[in-house]
């Protein structure tokens, strides 16, 4: 008997797991189902929060921003989204006023009067920034514009309301918007890319609140139909805007790009596909068995499989078990890896004594020589990453491919020598704590660094672990200062490098994104000048300038730019692309047959 | 201990088999306490997943490190974490036990058993978790929590241990000598509890190492050092593409450890007939 | 069972549920992770830091948090996920049934494979059938979880092995998926529950086996089937069925703790593995509230059940 309703009840409950979903159709055409995967999942998708790169994947999706990058172009290039054209701008780079493009309709909500998408107009973009500046929203992208944009922040104090105007954000009009900045601002249609920037209703944010993360409502080619931790399904919008491709203008470059099948676009108006489904799989093995298993069209290759899918590394060559079977692209990052010395820590810091100051950066430069970068590079990145001295990374323009590469070569004796000269023995030295947020690679790679400092004679037990449950708590520890040693990594927000010289500029201190705390006043005077101005020769000769300060004060332990390999299924056409929180390209994918059969 | 339970343990060969695989793992312990062996435990001898030879018994890891070094020195780990947790939860349940036991139906033992009731609804993982942020990276927290949680089944066995004994006639002696309550708990009837106390210690002790390979496992154990759990946990991310090295040889040792502490648990239960108080 | 005893109980449990989720309030919520960096937008102000510790509640007074956790407890109105935005109430109506049908074959077949190897053990006690029986099952306790789990996954979701299943993951959409995805994982919850089961099992069948009634029945000259079911099994129903009880809180979420996060199987376990790593408060103090008063309310049920069938615990 017992069993007998034991039985009962597990049939009832695989009947309650298992209600299916009806597969989509397009016009009785098999629908066309575009499955990404993704190494982790996003938190809230309301856009004033998208501040992870899954998050943003998916905003970006539903929801249109004013700008975007050129799809194809390389190196990166704006292109009008929302907007109708390029931004104008006066002479004095004060005043920018971008046109809105007139055809735009949110999708439709239940939010909106008689449940329609209205237009898209100049107010609800001021709308959109301004609620970074709420408090309510918990919005993560206000330090975009942060003391940037005349009478924002003063809004802000005075209790964010709505109905009151910002100066230095208006409507002109129904379809245009004027920014008036405090100081001149370059990189601010480059902010204007981003996920934070995309349009909301008002409507919506009001009738949702905080709930508008499970409820988006946007622009965009695609609708939210469901998610959760493990996936998200998103669907054509059916009502998006006539908006066609133009190879020519996305900067198609034919020599490179032709074997991507991307010709049949042309002319068309996206979304090409019925479905997006994004998977969110964090565990490496699982994510590759679902891409070679076909459940997926596209992985990013995980660096445990770099052994198998590369026959050679310099050029990067696929295995012959891959190569031919999917479409293939191994780009760097537009970001790096590297680990920090807190400078306000007055052990190996800036210490008031001028001669313990000598004896600290002799400390720091001798942890810096006798750090193994090929070593780093050979177990942590497939020998493929690209090391490089500071933070000014290869892929931007400002790089010096002259600069001082003493920096990153390993020089146990140099080391050993340079701590001797300075009094530094086994008795001197400091314990230091080395922070992580546990992992179990983040474990490893703190175990190989104690192995580089003992090396050189550093006794292993003046290195200690301070693991954090989890990635926020270790924030606040070394934001607190609590952490000497501080391994971190930096993505790019824009195409930039103000937005790589600006993490050590003086200002930016804990809690900012200055987590060595380096304050050094020619660094933040060349920073000030530069900052405002466009990238020129000028500005290089900073920048480079400002990077060699870094290197002879031995601020960090800097740094590597990891080699991202994609790989994608042939039938799907696209050029996939992860930078600068990244996710445009999901707009313009397709597919060359209808879906796979897989479930 | 008496002489007859030894000659009854000494009788049962599983038993003694488990006692001579636990004294083996006792030894590595001393020996890396007392520095004599896994003491390269951390460092880079070679290069990454290389496999078994004379040099590296079991292979080396990702880093290049020797397994074997680190399943020595995670023996060592498992015996502390096994030891400090066992002496020190068996010494609270005791205590606590012996309390609510000759206090029974005071206010005391309703104190102690509401305790015990509270620590028993929490789930433990959670509860080891919560423990482990409240003492944000003291090497400690995964001794505290364990000690906390495992306190209250000793306290159990002993507080009904207790209210039995102490219906005895020479508690009743005791008494009428004058001999104050808590004097005569600690002085008769504790030591007639040793027995019960030496096999609930030994199940205590085989919990706390089970234990500490989940909780290192989550990343809520061992904090600096090594050990079986740390291993798993690497080998989770290598047996995929592979490398089996740290699988083997840190779920072979804590395979063996458990079985033997196993074993001779219950022949220590047989041997001092106290498998109802316990149960 | 009179009223004065129900009662009782009830008021007994009252603390009790205040003991819990006092403790869990403090060491999950009060002590616990700090979600404010990780909702921090890049170079943050000082200003902005406390903005978002007010809008988390972490400003408030440690009395007042406290209140209103066994408020939103008491009104299941358990607030919004500090990470995703998802009431919590949706989150865990969505993945309570994927735990449920995660752990409940393995659950199911560990108990009833312990139960059948039980009374095997114990009816042929003492005989070379019981001392298999019992060696086995000290064999079985005496492997980890963990080990279970990650040596089933090379035996079977890897080319090293048998390469039958998936590594992870949970695409349930019928009979034949859910056997795909389930199966790994119940195979390692069987595993890792068996050798205690069968123990528990046949300690409980041989005490039952023993007693004078059963021994003066037999004598009588019952059927051996006749003695199982309606002596032995009958009257071990009781410590059998508190045991099940008592294990549910273990499985579904230290159980599923585990297998979910290996397997990346999105139920309960996996939400509260990922609220704890990333520090979502809400969820924490959901998931540690609920079981604590599920924990207790069983506990005091188990304790009526027990005065039903013995009416001397009834007794004050």
């Amino acid at each position: 008997m017992l069993k007998k309703i034991q039985i009962a009840l597990l049939l009832a409950l695989l009947i309650l797991v298992c209600c299916g979903e009806p597969p989509a159709t397009n016009g009785g055409k098999p629908a066309k189902v575009y499955r990404h995967a993704m190494d982790g999942a996003p938190g809230s998708l309301d856009p004033a929060q998208a501040a992870s790169l899954y998050a943003n994947f998916i905003v970006v999706t539903l929801d249109d921003t004013l700008y975007r990058y050129k799809y194809l172009a390389r190196p990166y290039q704006l292109q009008p989204n929302l907007a109708a054209a390029m931004p104008e701008i006066s002479a004095d780079g004060l005043q920018v006023t971008i046109r809105i493009r007139e055809d735009v309709y949110f999708m439709d909500d239940p939010a909106f009067a008689n449940g329609k998408g209205r237009e898209v107009k100049a107010q609800d973009f001021v709308y959109s920034i301004m609620r970074h500046f709420d408090p309510e929203t918990r919005a993560q992208g206000a330090w975009l514009w942060q003391n940037r944009i005349e009478g924002l922040d003063r809004w802000k104090e005075q209790g964010s309301d709505y109905d009151s105007e910002v100066t230095g954000l208006r409507a002109l009009d129904d379809h245009s918007v004027q920014i008036t900045l405090t100081k001149p601002f370059p990189q601010l249609i480059h902010t204007l890319t981003q996920g934070y920037a995309a349009i909301v209703p008002r409507e919506a944010v009001e009738a949702y609140g905080q709930m508008l993360s499970n409820h988006p409502v946007g622009s965009g080619p695609f609708r939210l139909a469901s998610r959760d931790s493990a996936r998200a399904v998103l669907t054509r919008n059916p009502d998006f805007r006539q908006q066609p491709f133009d190879l020519a203008d996305e900067g198609y470059d034919p020599a490179s790009q032709a074997n991507l099948g991307l010709q049949v676009l042309q002319d068309r108006s996206p979304p090409f596909v019925d479905r997006l489904e994004f998977e969110f799989i964090t565990e490496d093995a699982a994510r590759w068995n679902a891409f070679t298993a076909g459940e997926v069209h596209f992985i990013k290759v995980p660096v445990s499989q770099f052994d198998n899918v590369l026959s050679q590394r310099n050029p990067v060559t696929l295995s012959p078990g891959f190569d031919g079977m999917y479409h293939f692209e191994a780009s760097p990052e537009s970001g790096f890896v590297y680990t920090n010395f807190n400078m306000d820590d007055e052990r190996l810091g800036i210490h008031p004594d001028p001669e313990q100051n000598i004896r600290n950066r002799a400390l720091r430069c001798a942890m810096v020589k006798a750090f193994d970068w090929d070593k780093r590079n050979e177990i942590f990145f497939y020998d493929i990453g690209r090391v490089f001295p500071g933070a000014i990374i290869p892929s931007v323009p400002e790089f010096d491919p002259a600069g001082d590469a003493s920096y990153i070569q390993r020089d146990l004796k140099g080391a050993r020598e340079l701590l001797q000269a300075n009094g530094w023995d086994e008795e001197t030295l400091p314990t230091l704590e080395y922070g992580f947020p546990n992992s179990v690679t983040e474990r490893q790679i703190f175990e190989q660094f104690r192995n580089f400092m003992m090396d050189a004679g550093y006794p292993s037990a003046k290195i200690r672990p301070m693991i954090f449950a989890t990635y926020g708590d270790y924030q606040r520890a070394y934001s607190q200062g609590k952490v000497t040693l501080i391994n971190s990594s930096w993505t790019m927000d824009y195409p930039d490098a103000e937005n790589l010289m600006q993490l050590y500029y003086g200002p930016n201190s804990a809690p900012g994104s200055n987590s060595a705390n380096y304050k050094n006043p020619e660094y933040d005077r060349l920073y000030d000048i530069s900052a405002a101005m466009a990238e020129s020769p000028e500005r290089t000769e900073n920048y480079r300038k400002m990077n060699q300060m870094l290197i002879d004060d031995c601020v960090s332990i800097n740094g590597i730019s990891r080699t991202l390999l994609f790989l994608w299924d042939r039938n799907a056409i696209m050029k996939p692309d992860r930078s600068f929180l990244g996710g445009y390209f999901l707009r313009f994918v397709d597919l060359a047959e209808p879906a796979n059969t897989t479930p | 201990m008496t002489g007859t339970t030894w000659q009854r343990l000494k009788s049962d060969p599983l038993g003694v088999g488990g006692l001579c695989v636990v004294v083996l793992f006792a030894l590595v312990a001393l020996c890396v306490w007392s520095g004599l062996l896994g003491q390269g435990w951390s460092e880079v001898s070679g290069e990454r997943w290389e496999n078994a030879s004379s040099d590296h018994w079991f292979g080396t890891n990702l880093l290049g490190q020797d397994i074997l070094q680190r399943t020595l020195f995670g023996t060592a780990t498992a015996f502390e974490v096994g030891l400090i947790v066992t002496a020190c939860s068996t010494i609270l349940g005791t205590l606590m036990g012996a309390l609510a036991g000759w206090y029974s139906h005071s206010w005391l033992d309703e104190l102690v058993l509401w305790l015990k009731g509270v620590l028993d609804s929490i789930p433990f993982y959670l509860f080891a978790a919560a423990v482990a942020f409240a003492l944000q990276g003291n090497p400690w927290a995964m001794h505290l929590a364990m000690i906390v949680t495992f306190w209250t089944t000793t306290a159990r066995i002993i507080r009904g241990e207790v209210m039995r004994i102490k219906e005895r006639e020479f508690i009743e002696a005791a008494r009428a000598i004058g001999l104050p309550g808590l004097v005569t708990v600690f002085r008769h009837v504790l030591p007639n509890t040793f027995h019960i106390l030496l096999v609930q210690g030994s199940i205590v002790f085989v919990a706390a190492i089970n234990t500490e390979v989940i909780l290192s496992f989550l990343g809520l154990g061992i904090q600096d050092g090594v050990s079986w759990g740390l291993m798993l946990a690497e080998s989770s991310q290598e047996v995929l593409a592979g490398h089996f090295g740290n699988f083997a040889a840190a779920g072979g040792s804590l395979f063996l450890l458990l079985m033997g502490f196993n074993l001779l648990a219950d022949a220590l239960q047989d041997a001092l007939d106290t498998r109802r108080a316990i149960r | 069972m009179n009223r004065r005893y129900i009662t009782r109980r009830v008021l007994y449990g009252i603390p009790l549920i205040l003991g819990v989720t006092f403790v869990s309030f403090l060491l999950m919520v009060y002590f616990g992770p700090d979600k404010t960096y990780e909702l921090l937008g890049k170079n943050p102000t000082t200003e902005q830091i406390s903005e978002v510790r007010r809008a988390l509640g972490y400003d408030r007074a440690f009395l007042l948090r406290y209140g209103d956790y066994l408020r939103e407890l008491v009104t299941l109105d358990l607030g919004l996920s500090d990470s995703s935005g998802e009431p919590v109430s949706v989150i865990l109506k969505r993945t309570l049934p994927v735990s449920i049908a995660l752990v409940l074959p393995g659950f199911i077949l560990g108990n009833l494979m312990g139960l059948a190897l039980g009374l095997l053990a114990a009816w042929y006690r003492g005989k070379w059938l019981d001392k298999l029986v019992m060696s086995a099952s000290v064999v079985g306790m005496s492997v980890s979880f963990l080990v279970i789990i990650i040596g089933l996954q090379i035996l079977l979701c890897t080319p090293y092995g048998l390469n039958l299943f998936p590594v992870r993951g949970w695409q349930v959409h019928d009979l034949g998926s859910y056997l795909y995805y389930v199966t790994v994982p119940t195979l390692a919850l069987v595993l890792v529950t068996l050798g205690y089961n069968t123990r528990f099992y046949r300690a409980v069948m041989v005490e039952e086996i023993e007693r004078d009634h059963i021994r003066t029945a037999q004598a009588y000259g019952a059927s051996p089937r006749e003695l199982l079911f309606r002596h032995v099994l009958k009257n071990s129903l009781i410590p059998v069925l508190t045991r099940i009880m008592f294990s549910v809180p273990f499985v579904v979420i230290s159980g599923s703790l585990l297998l979910e996060s290996y397997f990346g199987i999105p139920g309960i376990g996996l939400v509260t593995f990922n609220a704890i790593t990333s520090g979502d408060q809400p969820i924490l103090k959901a998931v540690v509230g609920l079981t604590g008063v599920l924990f207790v309310l069983a506990l005091t049920v188990n304790d009526m059940l027990y005065s039903l069938v013995d009416p001397r615990v009834a007794k004050p």
